[in-house]
Order: C-alpha cells, then sequence, then structure tokens
C-alpha cells in the first residue's frame, strides 16, 4: 500500500482544520514509524465530525468495516470529492476487493479525468496482474501531476520487474528528489543492489533513518528477489521485514507463500494461519491454505535423485513415467551441463489446475503449465488438461532445464535466456516437442513485433499485447535455436557460465558471440524471416484457405478436402491445432476407404506434432492393421507423454504390443498401470499382468496377480488355467 | 455377475434356458438430423446386438416415423398377449426426455408418452423380471413412476433436473460390444455390468472433455424408494441377475446329467469363495490368501473337469 503521496495531498485538502489533525498528518507519522503517535492520531480522527476523517481515522487503526462504513457515509454527501473516492478504493485494494476498487477509481475519473491519483490507484491494480497498462496508468499519473513522487515509485518497480535496472534507478531517483523520504524508492534501490550482487546497506540505511521499523521495505524488495528467482533470498528479505514489524501480516504471508515456492510445508503453514488469523484474507493466502490441506490428497516418492508428489488418484498411472524420464532428464542435463545438482529435484504435480495456479501466486506468466523455484517444479498433472494440449514430457523437461541452469548461475540469469533455453531443449528431446510457429507467432512476425533480445524480459512480465507471452516463449527459443545453429550448442553453455558470472545480457553476447545485440537482432531476424517469413507473408490466405477446407469437410464434400488439403499444409505445416489440414484430409482417407493414404497423413501429423489422443491412436491402429506393430507401439508410447491417465484403453493395447514382442518389462508397466487406473474390467487387467510377470519369469508376483484376477472373477477360466500352470511344482533338473 | 445366492441363481438360469427375452428398443425423437442419427444408430446396433444372443428372444425396433406412441403402445400390448411370466422383458428407451417438475415424458413423433403412461403398459406384461433402461435427459424424473417389484429401472439422470442431451445411451451400447465389459469373466453381460460400465465411461467423457457431468446415471431394483447409483442395501441384485447378452457357451454345462456333480462341487466352491470375500476384512490376511488360493485351484480343476 502506497501511502506517502496522498499524505501531501490531504494535508493540502484539509489546511482549514489548521488545529486539529489531519489524516495527512496521521499517516506521515506511521510512515515515520511513530506508531504511537500515529495511532493517537487516528484516535482522533475518528472522533472527528467529518466522515471522511472518520474513515481515514479506522482505517489507521486497521477497524476495516467501521472504515468502509464512514467512508459510505461520506460519499453519500452532496458535492463529495473524487479524492475520497480514491481513497476509498485504495482501501478495498489494500482489502483484497481490486473490483470495487477499480470501480471506485474510474467513478473519480468520471468525475474529474485529471485525477492523477485515481491513475495511480489503477496503475497499482494493474502492477498486481502483470497488466502492462500499470506503466501507461502510472505514466498517465505523472504527466498529470508531474510530482506524484508515488507514481516514480511505481515506475521503479516496474522497470525492475521488466529486468530494466537503469530505468529503475532513474525512476526511484526522480522520486526521491521529488520526496526524500520516498521509502519504497528506496527499497527499489536496494533491491537493484541486490540484483547485482552488491550491498544495498547503504540504501537500507537510508530507510532506517527515516523508519527504523519500515518492514514494507522488506517486502518490496523480497518480491523483486522472487521475479528474479531469487527465492531463498527472498525468504531473507521477508524474515527481515517480520522482524521489524511483527504485525505486517503480508510478509508473513509472503514469506508462507515463498517456503512453499522452496517446499516446505510447516513453517508455510504457520506464517499462513498466522496472516489468516489476523484477518490477512487475501486469495493468495487462502488458497495457499487451501492448498497445503489438500497435501494430505498427495503421496510422495522419494529416490537418491528425486522426489515426486503426486496426488494419490493418479499416482500409480503417472509414477513409472515420470519418474523415468527425470533420471532420464537429470542424466542428460547432467552430462550436457558438466555439472550436479546440489540436492534432490522436487517435482508437485497438480490434477486441478487451479491448485497448480495457487503456486504460481504472484508470478508472471499465469496460463503457464509449470514453474520452477529453483529445485521445485510445480506442474500441471496431465489430467488437468483436456486431452491433447499438453505435453507433460516437454513440460517436465522444460522446467528441468530451469533447475539446472538456475542453479549453474546461482539463479543470476535473465528470463528471456533460461526461458529459452528450456524451449530449446525441448526440441533437442523431440523433434515432435519443439518449438512451434503457432498463429500468433507468425502475427508477430509478420506485423514485425518481436522484440530486441535486450528488452525481450518485457514481453514475458508485463505483455503489451494478448498472446505476448506466448511470442516471447517462441522467439527466445528460437533466438537459442538460432544461436546453436550458427555458433554451435556449447555457446549456450558458455553464456550460461557468463550470466553466472553476473555478466548482462549485452555483455554475454558480446564475449561469447562476438556480436552486439543489435548485430544479433539483425541476423536472427533474418534467419527467423527466411524461416517463417513466407508462412507469415501469406497467414491470412492459409486462414482463408483453411476456412474453406473447414466448410467442404463439414458437407463431407471429401474429394474437395483431398484435393485442397496438401497445399494448405504446405502453406502452414507447423500447424496442428484445431481443425487442421491433416485431420480434415484424414477424416476424408477414412471415408474412402484409403487406410495407407489415412496412415500417412497423420503419421505427417505426428511427426509436425499433432498430439490428439484419438487421431494417434487411430493411427496406431492402422498401422497395427498393416502390420507395423513397432510403429504402433511407438505411436502409442508418444500418448504416455501426452495423457497417461484414465485410458484403460491406451494401457491395454500398449501392453499388449509389448507383450507380443516379447518386452516383458514394459508389458509388466503397462498392465500395472491399467490395473491401478481402476479399469471396468479388473479382473481381465491382473490377469494381463499376470501372464507379464509369468513371461517373465517373476512367479510369485505373477500368483498374486492372478488370484487378484479370479478374486474378482473366479470363474475367469484363462486365469484358472494359469493358476493351475503356476501350481505345478518346478521340473527336476538331473 | 456372480452374487452369493448362487443356488437360486442356479435355478433362474436354468429357467432363463428354457424361457424367452422380449426386447423393445425406440429410438425418440431427434429434433436434429444429427440427434436423429445417433439415436437410430444406437437403436438399431442395440437391436443387431439383442437379436444374436443365445436363446428365444423377441427384438422390437421402433425408429424414425416408428417411434410413435400409438405404436409403441402396440407393440407392448403385443408382448402383453404373448409374455409369460417367466419370460424376460426389456425396454430401452433412447433420444430425448422432459420433466416439468411433476411429470416425465419420453419424446416420440407426434404425442410424447408419459411415464406412467409407460409404467401401466408395461404393467400389463406378465413377465416376471423387467427392465426399463431409460437414457435419455431428465429420465430420472421417471423413476419414482417405473418402479415396481421385479422390475429394474435405469435412469441416464439422476433426477428429472438433469436436462441437457445425454451420452449413457452411446456407452450402453457400447457395453455390449466391449469384451471387457464382462468383469466377472462369466462369457455373458449382465444389466448390472453394462450399467457400471455405461456409467463409468459417461463419467470419463465428460472427465476427458473437462465438460462438468451434466447425467450421472442411476437405477432402482427394489421396487421402491429413491434411485441410487451403487449395489448396496438390496439394490443391484435383480439387476445382477438379469442378463441380457451370453457370449459364449457357459450354458452347455448346465445341461449335461454327467456333470451335475461337478456342476454342484463347483456351486459349493463358488459359494466358499463369496464367503471368504465377505469375511476377508477380518481375516489374518495370509490365513485369506492360503484359502482363498485354496479354493481357487479347486475350482480351476473343477472347471477343468467340467470342460473336459
Amino acid at each position: 500500500m502506497r501511502r506517502a503521496a496522498f499524505i501531501l495531498v490531504m494535508m493540502l485538502a484539509c489546511s482549514l482544520a489548521a488545529h486539529a489533525a489531519v489524516p495527512g498528518d496521521c499517516w506521515a507519522l506511521h510512515k515515520h514509524g511513530h506508531a504511537a503517535q500515529a495511532q493517537s492520531c487516528f484516535d482522533g480522527l475518528t472522533q472527528s465530525g467529518n466522515a471522511y476523517y472518520r474513515a481515514e481515522g479506522f482505517w489507521g487503526l486497521e477497524e476495516w468495516e467501521q472504515a468502509k462504513q464512514q467512508f459510505e457515509t461520506a460519499l453519500k454527501q452532496p458535492n463529495s470529492p473524487a479524492l475520497w473516492r480514491v481513497r476509498y478504493g485504495m482501501l478495498f485494494h489494500q482489502r483484497f476487493n481490486d473490483k470495487d476498487a477499480g470501480d471506485l477509481f474510474q467513478e473519480a475519473l468520471k468525475m474529474d479525468p485529471q485525477n492523477a491519483q485515481a491513475y495511480l490507484g489503477m496503475a497499482e491494480l494493474s502492477t498486481e496482474g502483470f497488466d502492462s497498462k500499470a506503466s501507461e496508468y502510472a505514466a498517465e499519473a505523472i504527466a498529470l501531476d508531474p510530482k506524484l513522487a508515488e507514481a516514480h515509485e511505481l515506475l521503479a518497480d516496474l522497470e525492475l520487474s521488466n529486468d530494466e535496472p537503469d530505468r529503475a534507478v532513474a525512476e526511484a531517483d526522480k522520486a526521491i528528489a521529488l520526496e526524500d523520504d520516498a521509502l519504497d524508492a528506496m527499497a527499489t534501490h536496494a533491491a537493484v543492489e541486490l540484483i547485482a550482487d552488491r550491498s544495498p546497506d547503504a540504501w537500507l540505511a537510508k530507510i532506517q533513518a527515516f523508519n527504523p521499523a519500515y518492514g514494507e521495505a522488506y517486502v518490496h524488495i523480497a518480491r523483486q528477489l522472487e521475479l528474479h528467482y531469487r527465492y531463498e533470498d527472498a525468504v531473507t528479505y521477508y524474515r527481515k521485514a517480520i522482524e521489524l514489524e511483527p504485525r505486517l501480516w503480508v510478509a508473513h504471508s509472503e514469506l508462507g507463500i515463498d517456503l512453499m515456492r522452496l517446499g516446505k510445508q510447516e513453517e508455510p503453514s504457520q506464517e499462513l494461519e498466522l496472516s489468516y488469523n489476523n484477518d490477512y484474507r487475501d486469495a493468495a493466502t487462502v488458497n495457499s491454505l487451501k492448498l497445503l490441506d489438500s497435501y494430505k490428497n498427495y503421496n510422495t516418492f522419494s529416490d537418491t535423485t528425486t522426489i515426486l508428489k503426486l496426488d494419490k488418484a493418479e499416482s500409480a498411472q503417472l509414477l513409472p513415467y515420470m519418474q523415468t524420464e527425470l533420471h532420464t532428464i537429470i542424466t542428460t542435463y547432467q552430462k550436457k551441463y558438466r555439472m550436479t545438482l546440489p540436492g534432490l529435484v522436487q517435482v508437485e504435480v497438480y490434477p486441478n489446475h487451479e491448485d497448480f495456479a495457487v503456486r504460481t501466486t504472484g508470478m508472471p506468466g499465469l496460463g503457464a503449465l509449470g514453474v520452477t523455484f529453483g529445485e521445485v517444479i510445480a506442474m500441471d498433472s496431465p489430467s488437468a488438461r483436456t486431452p491433447g494440449e499438453f505435453n507433460w514430457g516437454a513440460t517436465l523437461w522444460h522446467e528441468m532445464s530451469h533447475v539446472f541452469i538456475l542453479t549453474a548461475t546461482n539463479h543470476r540469469v535473465p528470463r528471456w535466456f533460461t526461458e529459452g533455453l528450456a524451449v530449446h531443449e525441448e526440441g533437442q528431446r523431440s523433434p515432435e516437442w519443439s518449438n512451434r510457429a503457432t498463429p500468433e507467432v507468425l502475427i508477430a512476425i509478420r506485423d514485425k513485433k518481436l522484440l530486441p533480445v535486450a528488452n525481450l524480459d518485457r514481453g514475458f512480465v508485463y505483455p503489451e499485447y494478448p498472446m505476448q507471452v506466448n511470442v516471447s516463449y517462441f522467439q527466445a527459443g528460437t533466438i537459442c535455436d538460432f544461436i546453436a545453429t550458427r555458433w554451435g550448442e556449447d555457446k549456450l553453455l558458455d553464456m550460461v557460465h557468463s550470466f553466472a558470472r553476473l555478466q548482462t545480457t549485452p555483455q554475454a553476447i558480446q564475449q561469447n558471440l562476438g556480436e552486439s545485440t543489435e548485430q544479433l537482432d539483425q541476423q536472427y531476424l533474418a534467419w527467423i524471416n527466411q524461416q517463417y517469413g513466407t508462412e507469415a507473408a501469406h497467414f491470412d490466405e492459409w486462414k482463408d484457405k483453411l476456412k474453406a477446407l473447414v466448410g467442404a469437410a463439414e458437407q463431407k464434400q471429401y474429394d474437395t478436402v483431398l484435393r485442397q488439403g496438401p497445399a494448405v499444409i504446405a502453406m502452414y505445416p507447423e500447424y496442428v491445432n484445431d481443425a487442421n489440414a491433416y485431420e480434415l484430409m484424414a477424416e476424408g482417407y477414412k471415408a474412402r476407404g484409403d487406410a495407407k493414404a489415412e496412415a500417412a497423413v497423420l503419421t505427417a501429423y505426428e511427426h509436425a506434432g499433432g498430439q490428439m489422443p484419438d487421431d494417434l491412436k487411430r493411427l496406431a491402429t492402422l498401422q497395427q492393421g498393416a502390420g507395423q506393430s513397432s510403429e504402433a507401439l511407438a505411436t502409442l508410447e508418444r500418448l504416455n507423454y501426452i495423457y497417461p491417465v484414465k485410458d484403460e484403453d491406451l494401457h491395454r493395447r500398449l501392453g499388449d504390443l509389448l507383450y507380443q514382442q516379447k518386452q516383458y518389462d514394459g508389458a509388466i508397466r503397462e498392465y500395472n498401470v491399467l490395473a491401478a487406473s481402476n479399469p471396468v474390467d479388473k479382473a481381465g487387467a491382473q490377469f494381463d499382468l499376470a501372464q507379464a510377470y509369468f513371461a517373465a519369469g517373476q512367479k510369485d508376483k505373477a500368483e498374486d496377480s492372478v488370484l487378484g484376477a479370479l478374486e474378482t472373477a473366479p470363474g475367469y477360466r484363462p486365469a484358472q488355467k494359469l493358476l493351475l500352470e503356476l501350481q505345478k511344482p518346478p521340473e527336476k533338473s538331473n | 455377475m456372480r452374487r452369493a445366492l448362487l443356488l437360486s441363481m442356479l435355478c433362474a438360469v436354468t429357467l432363463q434356458a428354457r424361457a424367452a427375452t422380449y426386447y423393445v428398443l425406440v429410438a425418440g425423437l431427434g429434433g436434429e438430423p444429427d440427434y436423429e442419427q445417433r439415436f437410430t444408430a444406437a437403436a438399431n446396433d442395440l437391436d443387431k446386438i439383442y437379436k444374436s444372443a443365445q436363446g428365444t428372444v423377441h427384438v422390437t425396433t421402433l425408429t424414425g416415423a416408428q417411434a410413435t406412441a400409438t405404436q409403441l403402445r402396440q407393440t407392448l400390448d403385443g408382448i402383453a398377449r404373448d409374455a409369460k411370466p417367466e419370460d424376460d422383458f426389456a425396454l430401452v428407451l433412447i433420444g430425448h426426455g422432459s420433466f416439468d417438475g411433476v411429470e416425465y415424458k419420453f419424446n416420440l413423433v407426434g404425442p410424447d408418452v408419459s411415464a406412467s403412461e409407460l409404467a401401466t403398459m408395461c404393467n400389463r406384461i406378465a413377465a416376471r423380471r423387467q427392465l426399463i433402461v431409460d437414457t435419455t435427459s431428465a429420465s430420472g424424473g421417471a423413476v419414482r413412476a417405473l418402479e415396481r417389484p421385479g422390475r429394474a429401472v435405469i435412469a441416464a439422470t439422476k433426477s428429472g433436473t438433469e436436462k441437457n442431451a445425454t451420452v449413457f445411451a452411446r456407452f450402453w451400447v457400447e457395453a455390449f460390444q466391449d469384451p471387457s465389459a464382462d468383469t466377472d469373466k462369466s462369457d455373458s453381460i449382465s444389466a448390472m455390468e453394462a450399467f457400471i460400465y455405461a456409467s463409468k465411461k459417461t463419467a470419463e467423457f465428460y472427465d476427458s472433455q473437462k465438460r462438468l457431468a451434466t447425467e450421472h446415471a442411476v437405477f432402482n431394483d427394489t421396487g421402491s424408494g429413491e434411485p441410487v447409483r451403487d449395489a448396496a442395501n438390496g439394490q443391484g441384485l435383480l439387476l445382477s441377475n438379469f442378463t441380457l447378452l451370453r457370449l459364449g457357451t457357459s450354458q452347455m454345462a448346465a445341461n449335461d446329467p454327467a456333470k451335475r456333480a461337478l456342476l454342484a462341487k463347483k456351486d459349493d466352491l463358488e459359494q466358499k469363495i463369496d464367503t471368504l470375500k465377505y469375511q476377508k476384512a477380518a481375516m489374518d490376511p495370509a490365513d485369506y490368501k492360503k484359502q482363498l488360493t485354496d479354493a481357487l485351484v479347486e475350482l480351476a480343476k473343477v472347471q477343468q473337469e467340467l470342460d473336459q
């Protein structure tokens, strides 16, 4: 909550009441740490004959409901000024109701379109939502009132969030020049120093000179540290905030959330409950407490390098795949990045996207599939998403790349680079998982909206247009692809080391690539245009042709679909989303009964990165029909990275194929997953498993499984035969 | 499905060998070509499946312009004339339904038919064991009106207020096409197995589509009270014993006098296994496993002899 700017305004506004305290006096006392005097001052305001004063008084005493009542009374007065609405809005904002806060700011702007405070209020709201309008609102506030120090403080904070420390410092200095007690600006200065691994002490001393107990400065610093991946350091600063201001509940709450990000449970629970019990009940606090409570529904699986937290309902279906994949990733990255992780990696997998979203509270990029906090990864479970829209394997490779890069750089890495490298790694793992140019990417290329690499972080944190975050992921990933192509994969590792040595993006690029950022931008744009320029230039034409193709398919005019489909695919082969030409053509070939052509187009879809389970299953069926068991197996195994849960058919088919190919370990894995997925045919699943164990020579397990099958279906004849076979005494060898 | 009352079931099975089953399948008014096609296809699929069932079966299927209240009444009147008490009767309704808070109606070409009218028509049929499967929207609103001792009623929705078009019928049909629906491996699909299969697949359908489920199938087979979703407290016995489709030749041994002793032994063992399973929670796990293994091995040997 920013209070300083209002103090001066209110002191001026209330100058008529020369002898009585005015709200600005009280807030000034509060800001400077004179708690007892501030309390007495606010007490005095509550006795005022002015409802607005009373509202400010109760607010200062943290008697929220009474403050709201008095604001309501004040606003009913004829000619109540816009400023009162702004103040009431700020109270709502402080009490976690941004909807009403926004309405009041807008109301104030209708009354007084030149109200800088209202614009500042709007900027505050937008900041928390990582909305790029935050900067616009703050700039508008400054334009209307160039002496509004708080707006400069906010801009400083935004610039640092966008990883623009020089600009942040400039804005902070403007705030301090306007008001020598611009404590939040000083906190931004301190954060800039810390992020650059310099001592913040000089700035902290300045803050303490004004108010030795100003905990909010430390919260401010801690938030910036979190945004720069410095989760451990953020804990230190939240703790300092609490030490200075034990009743600063926001610090307790955010400490709890940060500790959760580091994989802790007990202390976060205590901190969050403390906040909650002291009436600090914002959505993040409440949802984090609910999430902690839901952890009783999770199983934890640990081994020498990993900890997996999986929902009990699906843990048996995910564990065999995720644990194996994690080990593969760790081995691969250790070799590639020439390092070993210092501790265990914890991966939390949430079947409810909202639970995952709680873990990203206060972080940019809310549509994310996964998020990494040092050595803790939180990610969606496949079951949190519609089948086909999410590949957990790609997400895990992506997030694990962050774990290695954050560790290698001691969390000193620009966002664009760690995200870009993570996207690049997905493509390294599988070409089908590689960076795909989605329609919004083509439009951004066509409209020349890609950012200079030196400013690319801005595209991730405060996007300026819808989907800019997605475009930025693509751009960062393809910059890394370009570097690997042009200079070699090792240069990416060299850049990691540069960032670890605290080099900036321009320095790291200059040193490792021998180019300036401008030169890199130029070469990269030429390269990307070579790759996607034609597709981007003909995007609208492609869209029209696809639309016509969809229309023909709806009319079942398959001749038209099959005649025109190849040209539509050729114009934009990466497009595998809704109503793609591959699927339309496959439908046409199916209607014609041309299994070979249908398989061919579905194979092309698969290789282009198409992941709809029904399409891939259909392809596997066609491959099996053509006697291509290995290809069918490979197709179905892809699905284990897409939607391995709640799909009996997939695991039964995979198990059968593996069993037929005498790959008994794989068959056992698949039948185990099948049996664990609460199938309709429990006995059948247990029997299949028993057979696989038997074939693998694991007779004890085979007997357990066959007994499981017969317990469900005692008259199940194939199982009875296997049981009798298992009961035979071993043949004596001579 | 097998339950503890094996001897009485055996009697029922023996009777079934001689008795007939009357199936009436109705694809109601679709309203739109897509629904019309879907309902008709489901009814026709079931028609083929039930006609392929072993034993004496009579299948009447009403689709398209034939799906009228008059035609339905005539069909059921015909069965009322022919069916004997030992016969089975199954009515499957596919399509849209409506519920106004008091009365459920099944949408047909021309005038609709209400649940109470359906009940009256079915009550005239002498078959002691009856099954009505109402797969329509709002079908939960029909259950109470259709309930009667000796009649199992399945509805695709838990109440009349679940009014969206349903997908239950699709999975009801699939239950007879997918061998995994035969969960007790008895080479037959009972109404309970089909209900469990269709309910589970319906839930999975909504789950995989990330859509809020707008249908929750229920049943009642005790003839009174609220419909339920799971077998318990007497609910589920009739559905479990109501075989809708025989897949194999499990019936043949029962007709061979030479094997009656073995069959009796088999029944004893099956009863013993059921009892053991019932006592499982209270038993020492190792002891349970040993006794279960012994009984299952014995049962397997008996079956082996029966199969020879």
